[in-house]
């Protein structure tokens, strides 16, 4: 009896400290929580700032994310499944994903395709069958997929391994045709509509193109590109109109694509004589990049030999490609792979470094270090416009 | 020393008189048998080619034969360095790449299969870059998915096969 006594007792003293905490946290917080809408999602601004970047993971997405902030936030991801390359329109509120598909997962029918996304929404608003089976599979890189005719048409590099380029009028939604290019590999626009190619042969080929996307001139440079002894990397940056395209073993190669044709500029040794003996060499993958200053940065390896030519850069090295000469010398926190710069007045050096993302100013002050969840390929970023 | 040799005979003869020949024999079977067993304990060890003319382990990134390749070894997808897994499609079409055998000191041609339409997950992904070009020379690239002439293009693993001595031996 006295037990029970207690028992009741002590219940109506939890009791009666409950009711006081919970007054005392009412009266804290006197209103609930809203009532919040349903099926809501977010949507982007028309304009992108300038601090965001689409990072390429060359395998099963295409993140957007806001590199100048700490927090590194996740804007959106766009789909890709195989070999799947970007382009944003900055004529059209439009991006666009060259992707493949297999009906089956890695089987079934195969599906070449372009997908159109609303810049704000993401949504997929349309899309572009590519026929033949015939896109270039290959770990995502620059010249794989290239507007022209000021982004009315898009470029995609084809290997069958027979080399050709699909031609796609963007603005119709449509595939005007192929132009076989025998020899040769990715693209890289050319004139007002056009492209141009690097050969095995050592050669540029320039093709432009009708309103209609057939060829109506072929021309092709002089042998400059030495495969054997000192190729090209297929990365370049542009600054008006030349392309600057650095080689294994640490020249820099000026191609003007201005005109209808490439005109081969001048190359010129990237490594000053000082420090010839740390045998350094550009190396990464999205090696190189140009800011509006009109300097060229790029991925430098200390000790470079044969076979290296993809693995992680020590140093970012700066150029004044008018004085042919370097400017600045920046080391990373972190051996870096991809490289990329911001745009606007603030611009930032995006460096990956395997699974991070380290971000510097121009002067190379290490800003914050973004993580790369399950990132273990290849990198190409796209900073905004 | 006349102490020593008196001691070292009564440790010998009580030795004796508590041990048989078979006893014997059972110590030696046992250790004997402890000894074969040791290799079949369930830990980790490399998969060597058995061949001393092919040194090295088909299922890590250093085996010789890889000097260029950048993908999943077949090894350890159900295939060998020179068998696609089941349930792939071996590609015809391949790129080549020169390595140096450690043990005959001589360079091969090695062909890069890739296989086709299986089940990719990354498992023994490997980026070794001797001798890899451009993809302006695909045939030395090892970035482009070499699913060409398959059911599926869609890539799984790259096998190594030897395609003979390379001419150029330096």
């Amino acid at each position: 009896m006295t037990q029970k006594i207690v028992f009741r007792v002590a219940a109506a003293a939890l009791n009666l400290s409950f009711f006081a905490v919970s007054f005392a946290v009412a009266e804290e917080f006197p209103s609930p929580l809203p009532t919040e809408t349903l099926l809501t999602i977010n949507k982007l601004p028309a304009k992108y700032p300038t601090g965001w970047a689409f990072l390429n993971y060359s395998t099963n997405r295409i993140e957007l994310r806001n590199v100048a902030s700490d927090s590194g936030a996740v804007k959106g991801n766009l789909q890709s499944r195989d070999s799947a390359t970007l382009l944003v329109s900055d004529t059209r509120p439009e991006i666009y994903v060259a992707d493949t598909v297999w009906s089956r997962g890695t089987r079934g029918v195969r599906t070449d395709f372009i997908s159109i996304y609303d810049r704000e929404t993401l949504n997929p608003v349309g899309e572009i069958v590519l026929p033949g089976a015939k896109r270039g599979l290959m770990t995502a890189m620059e010249g794989m997929f290239a507007f022209t005719d000021d982004q009315k048409m898009a470029l995609v590099f084809d290997l069958t391994p027979q080399a050709l380029v699909t031609v796609v009028d963007l603005v119709n939604r449509k595939v005007l045709g192929d132009i076989e290019i025998p020899g040769c590999a990715l693209v890289y626009p050319t004139g007002k509509r056009g492209f141009s190619t690097l050969c095995s042969s050592g050669t540029m080929l320039s093709v432009q193109l009708d309103a209609n996307g057939a060829a109506v001139s072929r021309s092709e440079t002089k042998v400059f590109n030495p495969l054997d002894s000192d190729p090209l990397f297929t990365a370049s940056t542009e600054l008006a109109g030349i392309h600057y395209f650095p080689s294994f073993h640490g020249r820099i190669q000026a191609i003007d694509l201005r005109g209808d044709a490439a005109k081969i500029l001048s190359d010129w040794p990237l490594v000053p004589a000082a420090d010839i003996s740390g045998n350094w060499r550009p190396s990464g993958w999205q090696i190189l990049a140009s800011d509006e200053h009109k300097l060229l940065y790029i991925l430098m390896q200390r000790n470079g030999h044969e076979g290296t030519h993809k693995e992680p850069a020590n140093e970012v090295w700066v150029y004044d490609p008018t004085s042919k000469t370097r400017v600045h010398r920046l080391p990373l926190v972190r051996p870096g792979t991809s490289l990329a710069l911001t745009h606007g007045p603030e611009a930032l050096m995006l460096v990956q470094a395997g699974e991070r993302l380290d971000v510097y100013d121009l002067k190379g002050a290490l800003l914050r270090s973004l993580d790369l969840p399950g990132f273990n390929t290849r990198m190409q970023m796209e900073p905004l416009r | 020393m006349a102490q020593f040799d008196h001691l070292a005979e009564k440790m010998l003869r009580g030795f004796a008189s508590r041990t048989s020949r078979r006893s014997i024999f059972t110590v030696l079977g046992s250790l004997l048998a402890g000894a074969a067993t040791l290799p079949l304990l369930p830990v980790a060890r490399a998969q060597d080619t058995g061949n001393l003319q092919d040194p090295g382990d088909p299922s890590r990134c250093d085996y010789w034969r890889y000097c260029a390749i950048d993908g999943s070894l077949c090894s350890c997808y159900g295939g060998s360095v020179t068998a696609c897994p089941p349930g792939t499609e071996m590609s015809p079409v391949t790129w080549i790449g020169t390595c140096r055998n450690p043990a005959d000191q001589r360079n091969y041609i090695i062909s890069y299969n890739d296989c086709c339409g299986g089940v990719p997950w990354g498992r023994c992904a490997c980026q070794r870059n001797e001798g890899d070009r451009p993809v302006v020379r695909p045939q030395n690239n090892n970035e482009i998915t070499w699913c060409f002439g398959t059911q599926s293009q869609s890539y799984t693993c790259t096998v190594a096969l030897v395609l003979g001595v390379a001419i150029d031996q330096k």
